[in-house]
């Protein structure tokens, strides 16, 4: 891989997230928030008031006030909570923590799952096992995350008392306690995704297998195994590289209802309730901290699809 | 001759379809021995693939089959899977036609050839690595270490096929298959391709079944020859006395279709004396634009320049050739005189200037239409062929021509279509029938001049026969200039009279075709004769 290629992948993420920036400080700006009063309440002074916008800057011009915003957050400082009066960051990147951990084991699952479903369907294709797998996907992806969620806490917390139904305990707590709050959210986010993911699977396998290379492969007398897993396999995959990352951005911030159900305090959950009591450093934090996290995913992606398949970069 | 190496005997393949069983191969017996060539010869839709996919062992489960393929003895037909995949690769090696779709793009060249080595001699990848080497060095590359670990989009055409046939040839297989191996290839590399084949074929002794469409071809590399249509071996026998003396009809009709430049089709070039038509003046069309981060970074111009300062002229009534290998600025010229392509320079045409696409008005396009390559994709699949040549009537007809079913009937009848095909389908078409539907298309408006690109370089060689006599016909009839793009130098010779070549977007030599026999000529040129195989019958 180039080393031009990479820089220019940097360089558009760079490009992103400034981009990101403004339309996420533009967003803030338009909410119907007054900083100073949210601070000091309904019932300050005007003198007060004026005193404490003077001192935040908020009598500024907005350029400059983003200026302002956007040195901070260069230098890791991301503002004080109008909520709470703490620094936003640490909050912020604590529920990233947990949310990254629902979205490492969920598409870990989801990946030692939906390829292998993927991998039969295709080859059996047409047959009991492909229908099959392309019956549940297709239940996995119409039922409403809500739906899928309080199925699972029905059987799996409700009836057969395995599993605690909500929750979270950090891993470093309590280690085992941990997991065991983390098994039904991780199950009912990666359904959805092994139902999507293994049609994906499936319908690229499926082209792969009658390309003209397959068939040159199986007559220079490769075995059905060796074809699928070398030849056949690494094409097919390339395509889910892509969703994958897509997936991260769905898991850091498209779980809410899933965080919700589970008690999660993930970082979709800690916006929502920024937003709910217009904590505008922390709306801007999370939004910012999301876009980051989604950008860096898709680099990543880019990356080993480029590794992987040696002409993209000449694109 | 000893033994035979492949031994097909009353060999016959049906497919199960939802309507019954269709016949793919009827009653196929041949026999190949050690050292023989036996060229396979039909068009499409004969059964010539089916019958490598049958010796192969590589049929769809609809498929039923009677009669046996031997291969030294054994009976193919009842050998088991696991052996099958044994033999393959091992004992019958294949080489197919685009090397560009038979090669996985994901995968070094090297890998894709060392894993036969290790897969049916046993080797370790090391081993087998240098080995691979060895025979890429041997199939004639100049950097056999690099081209081993390069990927397909790394190499161009002709040295992606010397590393198929380096593995095909890595195990020293009794029998191998060439599939049109030099179909997809330029001229001059489809040249070399078959030198090297000829070569490898002399020093290994191998038993061959070379499968193509290009009788000139087969009758250059093959020992004797089969001719396949539907499914039934209507002759073989010896190179030399079938093509000298073909029995069966179909033979005899294949044999009369292959272009043949010293039968021209058409009569002496139109009087010196008239005006040009067309004046094509310092044409140049670039592709690409500077990638914005290209800039940024200080990177050169990506631009690729398709036509370097073309100049050409066309005569009414005219035929004049554009020939030249893939990539040369052929159908860019064809673009650019479209209003396809943005140009630099300008076309005179009938005394105006053009400069760009903005002068191309309805009077522009009335006089200059063009017909593509594939009918398949210049005619809209949703629309019945009434409908798509009511339009250029509506649009160009003149006020006093009717433009209503009759009309339509005509322009069908003109080119030999039945009137009653305008309520059908392009799809309810056979591809022939399908290119006269957009020849029809193009002459709806009586044009002046005709660009045909590559018209019928998707045809099998004898419905191309029947649709250049048409074009030759319509030429008499309205006196249409044409300009005859392609890359078949035999064929342009019978119609054209003028020919240009061109060649990495330049056009190196624009002669009359009287004076390509002579010497003044472009080096190009000159290679690009010597690479074209002389017509199948020219001996005789």
């Amino acid at each position: 891989m180039s080393p031009a290629y990479v820089l220019k992948r940097i360089l558009l993420i760079g490009y992103t997230l400034l981009v990101v920036s403004l339309i996420v400080f533009a967003i803030t700006q338009v909410l119907p928030a007054d900083a100073a009063v949210m601070m000091l309440g309904e019932n300050a002074t005007p003198d007060a008031l004026a005193a404490l916008r003077a001192k935040m800057g908020l009598n500024d011009p907005i350029w400059m006030q983003y200026l302002h915003w956007l040195s901070g957050v260069l230098r890791g400082d991301l503002g004080v909570s109008m909520r709470t009066g703490q620094p936003v960051a640490p909050a912020m990147l604590e529920a990233l923590g947990r949310s990254l951990l629902l979205a490492l084991f969920s598409i870990t699952l989801m990946l030692a799952v939906a390829i292998p479903l993927g991998i039969v369907a295709a080859v059996r294709r047409g047959r009991a096992a492909d229908l099959g797998v392309g019956f549940l996907s297709y239940v996995g992806v119409s039922l409403p995350e809500f739906v899928t969620a309080t199925l699972i806490v029905l059987v799996l917390a409700e009836w057969l008392q395995w599993l605690p139904a909500t929750g979270y305990v950090p891993l470093t707590e309590d280690p085992l306690r941990g997991l065991k709050h983390l098994v039904l959210p991780v199950l009912t986010v990666s359904l959805i995704l092994i139902a999507h993911v293994s049609r994906m699977v499936r319908s690229e396998l499926v082209d792969v297998l009658h390309s003209d290379y397959i068939r040159a492969a199986r007559l220079k007398g490769l075995s059905k195994r060796q074809v699928l897993f070398k030849h056949a396999l690494r094409n097919a995959l390339l395509p889910t590289i892509t969703i994958v990352a897509l997936d991260v951005g769905y898991l850091l911030g498209g779980v809410i209802v899933v965080e919700e159900i589970f008690a999660l305090p993930g970082i979709g959950r800690q916006l929502i309730v920024a937003i709910q009591a217009r904590d505008l450093p922390s709306i801007q934090a999370g939004a910012l901290i999301m876009a980051t996290t989604y950008a860096i995913a898709n680099f990543l992606a880019d990356i080993a699809y480029a590794w992987l398949d040696r002409r993209i970069q000449y694109d | 001759m000893g033994e035979p190496i492949l031994d097909i005997a009353g060999y016959s393949l049906d497919y199960a379809t939802p309507s019954g069983f269709t016949r793919a191969l009827d009653d196929v017996t041949l026999a190949i021995a050690r050292g023989e060539v036996l060229g396979l010869v039909g068009e499409s839709g004969s059964g010539k693939t089916s019958l490598a996919w049958a010796i192969m062992r590589h049929l769809p489960k609809s498929a039923r089959e009677a009669g046996s393929i031997s291969l030294t003895g054994q009976d193919l037909l009842k050998t088991s899977e696991a052996e099958i995949e044994a033999i393959r690769g091992r004992r019958i090696g294949m080489v197919f036609q685009d090397p560009s779709t038979s090669l996985n793009p994901t995968l070094p060249l090297g890998e894709q050839l060392a894993e036969v080595l290790v897969r049916h001699r046993g080797l370790t990848r090391r081993q087998a690595w240098a080995e691979g080497e060895e025979r890429l060095a041997h199939v004639g590359l100049k950097i056999p270490q690099q081209m081993m670990r390069r990927y397909p989009h790394e190499a161009s055409g002709g040295e992606k096929q010397r590393v198929v046939i380096a593995t095909a040839f890595a195990c020293q297989p009794e029998c191998i298959i060439f599939d049109e191996p030099t179909t997809a290839l330029d001229v001059i590399t489809a040249r070399q391709i078959l030198d090297l084949f000829k070569a490898l074929q002399e020093e290994t002794g191998v038993a061959s079944l070379y499968i193509s469409h290009d009788l000139a071809l087969v009758s250059q590399i093959a020992s004797k020859v089969a001719v396949i249509h539907r499914g039934k071996i209507v002759e073989q026998g010896g190179v030399g006395e079938v093509f000298a003396r073909p029995r069966d009809a179909y033979t005899q009709r294949l044999l009369a279709a292959v272009p043949r430049p010293d039968h021209r089709l058409v009569e002496a070039a139109p009087e010196t004396g008239d005006r040009p038509l067309v004046e094509v003046e310092k044409v140049s069309v670039h592709y690409g634009r500077k990638p914005f981060l290209g800039r940024l970074l200080g990177r050169a111009n990506t631009q690729f320049t398709g036509n370097r300062e073309v100049s050409l002229s066309i005569k009414p009534g005219e035929i004049l050739g554009i020939v030249g290998e893939s990539g040369s600025g052929k159908s860019t010229l064809a673009k650019a005189m479209t209003g396809l392509n943005r140009f630099e320079g300008e076309i005179r045409f009938a005394g105006r200037r053009i400069t760009g696409l903005s002068d191309m008005d309805r009077a522009y396009r009335r006089e200059v239409q063009i017909i593509f390559q594939h009918p398949d994709s210049s005619l809209n699949p949703r629309q019945r062929i009434r409908e798509i040549l009511s339009r250029p009537l509506a649009l160009y007809g003149e006020p006093r021509v009717r433009k209503d079913a009759a009309a339509v009937g005509e322009l069908l009848e003109q080119v030999r279509l039945p009137a009653s095909y305008a309520e059908r389908y392009p799809h309810q078409l056979s591809g022939g029938e399908k290119q006269r539907v957009a020849i029809a298309r193009a002459f709806a408006s009586r044009p002046k001049l005709v660009i045909c690109d590559e018209i019928t370089s998707a045809l099998d060689v004898s419905v191309q026969a029947s649709v250049i006599e048409l074009l030759v016909d319509l030429q008499k009839r309205f006196g249409t200039a044409y300009l005859f793009i392609t890359h078949d130098l035999n064929l342009v010779r019978q119609i054209a009279h003028r020919i240009a070549v061109m060649y990495r977007g330049d056009l190196v030599d624009l002669v009359d075709v009287a004076a390509l026999s002579g010497a003044d000529l472009h080096p190009y040129t000159r290679s690009l004769l010597a690479a074209v195989p002389a017509p199948a019958t020219a001996a005789a």
